[in-house]
């Protein structure tokens, strides 16, 4: 039994230490979040945070992830109210800028992809404050592991959906 | 379903009954029935006969649902112009249809492929609507004693001479059914059409087609609440890895075998060809079977020209004389007279590499095959009960003992639009050996090396151009394998029974080519277009009858057939000393294609002139266009690029699309599918191409089949032309995957004047053109 921190929460796990973390998060969590891609880290739509950084969850042992926090998609709310310090009723209710970004952006096509692009967005914002379109795509082309590939052609909708989620972001830390 | 007790009408051609009252609730179905066969509902299924197979349900509390055969791609149609069209037609806000039912073989009416989603502006779900609005016309016109013309429905209520009554209290207290005419066969590949005229509300009302609305898709997806198939989990569910054969022709000789030490709960199942190891968890499956899979002995097999030869082989040893001839209906004139009189002649090959679709999630399944016969598919398809069809062959059994359901999953453009995407057969397979649901996996390098791909082509073109600078004779031989092959991948590995293919008797379209891209220059005076066809590269030598298998993807078979025409196109252009721009717009008689012309001229800074652009430190800037009619829709397309002359190195910096699709549904989405679809054309325009050698596919990852990152991502923009006065709606989704290419190679024809005649445009093709 191995324990790990997923989402604020600790988790006890029956699997072998030497087992990717996405079927961990997948099968044994029941967290839909990230999707399996490639198992190369090759193309970013297993992503998960690891105490804040983008780490590709198909080849990040469930072993090598003890006594560190991960976030999925499904905890990026809560990850943004702990940050704000909002209420537990406000934060039941709250979205992740990112996430209502990427909705008010109309990001997804499948959106098979997205689950990725959303952990690498929160990643860059919680870092930069303000992105340029130069270093959004260094983002999500050189900083990690690989490249984080879309194939329906999204990037145009994931820039404006972090320039806009940047822009909520600086906003609603003032109001902080 | 019982039969009605009492007719209450007939409304232009659809039976409208009343199957009697009700105490609570109270609804009207819109289901259908098959023409030629009245009072018989078109099909039946044994395993759920409650089941609800209405195009549209208006319930008392005025809200509506709609269901479709069809399942979303990324489209985002069937969520937004769905429901926008029922909406419209039937009179209703459009937050009043709040559920959507797509794919499912039992619980959805029409079937067919995803698409066409449009149909040319006429879906299916438009004239269910607009029957079903007439019939809620009757039943007004009943209730209130006003005659039907007196009657009007805005915003979900009937109203007329100062009375009304809103759609819900129309139904409540009763079940009321409206069968519909409809023709075709559920299960093919087309499935069935809504037959008959019901009148239309006039394009000139239109309130809601028009406007964008968000995708209701879209926040489940981003908040991870969304049910993908990839989260479908059954009750003592297995999960599954795939042993695919060594090469593309390479029998079994022996399966590997398992070290029950190590994996004491793992099983392997093999059927022919197919080998699969299943275990409970899918660690276990993924380890288990790379043993099995070190253990496991093919034949060898050599039966593929390479990627090298590919070309060549295409050229002088593929039979293209075996398969009908296609030509062009818009053919005219005498090309060899016109070439015999002109004074500048060009004749040139174009040639295609074969790409992938490339889901971003390799295609997967789970199945479950019962006890009692019936059998369960889990999937991501664009044609689930073709897919029905298939799995029902394969089995031996009837469609009525499969169902498919359908959920969301990575967007694959066109390589499930028959059915399979690929793991569904061999989940099917594995779960019926073991008497367990299975959920197959495929790898990224499975679904690379073992889905099918879009066919190469090569095009022989000759044109000229009279002493008046402008085309006088054109003449175009495309010549592309068969594009089609929707056999179960897994089913001829077990030699199961599955269609025939493309080029076996019986195969609905064989291995003959068709034209696709239809000519639009129509000043041109001699025209000769023509397409031939001819088997898959490798499949009949293969002892396992697969070779490179063919299957359409976005735009299919007219991107093959649309990129040598628009770069030849600038060819001539220059030929005559023109403009390319204005050389089409010259050449065209359609107002929308001049329309779209002028709009990416305005919209892009596209620079009128003839002579080509001065470089400067070594790196080239040029311009490119290209145009496109398809589905209803005029496109057109420029792209502005960068040539490093030493390197090689092309930078898409800037394209420009407009497109008038007639009607424009939904701006937004409009907007953001042709943003992605311009994504892909750059990607094939610059990287994609298949790599394989002379036994299978050698490209097995992201690395060997790279696509566009975000660092290739151009400053896109999009012109929207809206031209109601066209009176219907072509669609989106598609061809702005196929400009970019014709387009980045113009400009790269206008930055260095060779000309670009094969894709992709990677440093090293581009260093070879610039030495010649």
């Amino acid at each position: 039994m191995i324990t790990i921190a997923v989402n604020g929460v600790k988790r006890q796990v029956q699997a072998s230490a030497d087992t990717p973390l996405l079927y961990v998060l997948r099968n044994d969590l029941e967290l839909s979040g990230p999707q399996f891609g490639c198992g190369l880290a090759q193309c970013g739509a297993c992503s998960v945070l690891l105490n804040g950084k983008e780490v590709r969850s198909c080849i990040t042992t469930l072993g090598s992830v003890a006594g560190k926090e991960v976030t999925t998609l499904e905890g990026l709310p809560a990850r943004w109210a702990k940050q704000k310090g909002l209420s537990e009723a406000d934060a039941a209710k709250t979205l992740h800028p990112v996430q209502e970004a990427w909705i008010a952006e109309q990001t997804p096509l499948c959106g098979f992809c997205q689950n990725g692009m959303m952990i690498k967005a929160t990643e860059l914002l919680e870092r930069v404050t303000s992105p340029s379109v130069a270093e959004i795509k260094e983002a999500f082309t050189t900083s990690g592991p690989s490249p984080h590939l879309c194939r329906c052609g999204s990037y145009t909708a994931i820039i404006q959906a972090v320039q806009r989620a940047a822009g909520t972001m600086a906003t609603k830390r003032s109001e902080a | 379903m019982s039969t009605s007790t009492y007719v209450f009408g007939d409304v232009f051609g659809a039976a409208f009954s009343r199957r009697g009252f009700v105490k609570a609730g109270g609804v009207l179905l819109a289901g259908f029935g098959l023409v030629g066969q009245k009072g018989s509902a078109a099909t039946v299924d044994a395993l759920n006969p409650a089941r609800l197979e209405s195009w549209i349900e208006i319930h008392e509390d005025n809200t509506i649902l709609i269901r479709t055969g069809k399942s979303d791609f990324g489209q985002g149609t069937i969520f937004t112009a769905y429901r926008q069209i029922v909406a419209e037609e039937l009179g209703v806000p459009f937050e009043a249809i709040t559920t959507v039912i797509s794919g499912d073989t039992d619980r959805t009416p029409d079937g067919g492929g995803t698409f066409d989603l449009l149909m040319h502006g006429m879906p299916n779900l438009r004239k269910a609507a607009a029957y079903v609005h007439q019939a809620l016309l009757d039943l007004a016109a009943q209730r209130l004693g006003l005659a039907k013309d007196q009657l009007a429905v805005r915003g979900g209520v009937v109203s007329g001479v100062g009375k009304s009554v809103s759609l819900g209290d129309l139904v409540k207290g009763q079940t009321l059914n409206l069968t519909i005419p409809v023709r075709g066969d559920l299960t093919s590949m087309f499935g069935l059409t809504v037959d008959g005229n019901p009148p239309l509300k006039p394009v000139s009302e239109y309130t809601i087609v028009g406007r964008s609305f968000p995708n209701s898709a879209t926040v489940s997806k981003v908040t991870a609440k969304e049910t993908w198939v990839s989260d479908v989990r059954l009750p003592g569910m297995l999960h599954a890895r795939m042993v695919h054969p060594k090469t593309l022709g390479s029998k079994l000789v022996a399966a590997g075998t398992l070290d029950k030490t190590k994996f004491p709960n793992a099983q392997v199942v093999v059927k022919g060809n197919l080998v699969g190891v299943v275990a409970p968890t899918e660690w276990e499956a993924i380890k288990a079977t790379q043993q099995v899979a070190a253990g496991t002995r093919w034949a060898d097999w050599k039966g593929l020209p390479g990627d090298e030869r590919l070309f060549q082989f295409l050229k002088e040893d593929a039979d293209w004389k075996t398969a009908p001839v296609a030509s062009s209906r818009t053919n005219k004139g005498d090309v060899a007279a016109a070439m015999a009189n002109s004074p500048k002649k060009l004749a040139a090959t174009y040639q295609l590499p074969y790409l992938k679709h490339a889901p971003i999630g390799p295609t997967m399944a789970v199945a479950d095959v019962r006890t009692d016969g019936n059998v369960y598919v889990y999937t991501h398809t664009q044609n689930p009960q073709a897919l029905r069809s298939g799995i029902a062959k394969m089995l031996q059994t009837s469609v009525d003992h499969v169902v498919v359901r359908t959920f969301a999953g990575a967007g694959h453009y066109g390589r499930s639009n028959g059915g399979n995407a690929g793991a569904e057969d061999e989940a099917v397979i594995l779960s019926q050996a073991v008497g367990r649901p299975v959920r197959v996996q495929w790898t990224r390098q499975d679904d690379l090396q073992w889905s099918t791909q879009s066919s190469a082509a090569i095009s022989d073109v000759q044109l000229s151009v009279d002493a008046n600078g402008k085309l006088s004779g054109y003449e175009i031989k495309h010549y592309m394998p068969a594009m089609q092959d929707d056999r179960l991948v897994g089913a001829v590995l077990a030699g199961l029974p599955t269609i025939p293919a493309p080029n076996e008797v019986g195969s609905l379209f064989g291995v003959a080519n068709a034209m696709h891209d239809p000519w639009v220059y129509e000043a041109t005076p001699a025209v000769l277009e023509q397409a031939y066809g001819t088997g898959q590269v490798g499949q009949s030598s293969s002892p396992l009858n697969v070779g490179l298998r063919d299957h359409s993807l976005r735009t299919p078979g007219q991107y093959q057939q649309n990129f040598p025409r628009e770069v030849a196109i600038t060819e001539a252009a220059v030929l005559a000393g023109a403009d390319p721009l204005q050389f089409r717009i010259e050449h065209a008689r359609e107002k929308r294609l001049i329309g779209v012309l002028e709009a990416v001229r305005e919209n892009s800074g596209w620079e009128t002139r003839s002579a080509r652009p001065a470089v400067s430190n070594g790196v080239g800037r040029g311009q490119g266009v290209s145009v496109m009619f398809r589905s209803g829709t005029y496109w057109a397309c420029v792209a502005q690029i960068t040539v490093n002359l030493t390197s090689g190195a092309i930078k898409v910096e800037k394209i420009t699309v407009a497109v008038d699709p007639g009607i424009v549904i939904n701006p937004a989405q409009l907007k953001r599918q042709v943003e992605g679809g311009t994504v892909m054309g750059v990607s094939i325009a610059l990287l994609e191409e298949l790599h394989f050698d002379e036994s299978g596919v050698t490209s097995s990852d992201w690395r060997s089949y790279p696509i566009a990152t975000m660092a290739d991502l151009p400053e896109i923009k999009v012109v929207m032309l809206h031209n109601p006065q066209v009176g219907t709606y072509g669609q989106g989704s598609e061809a702005a995957n196929a400009l970019a290419g014709p387009a980045i190679a113009s400009a790269f024809f206008d930055v260095t004047g060779k000309a670009a005649r094969r894709l992709p445009l990677k440093a090293d093709y581009v260093k070879g053109l610039l030495k010649a």
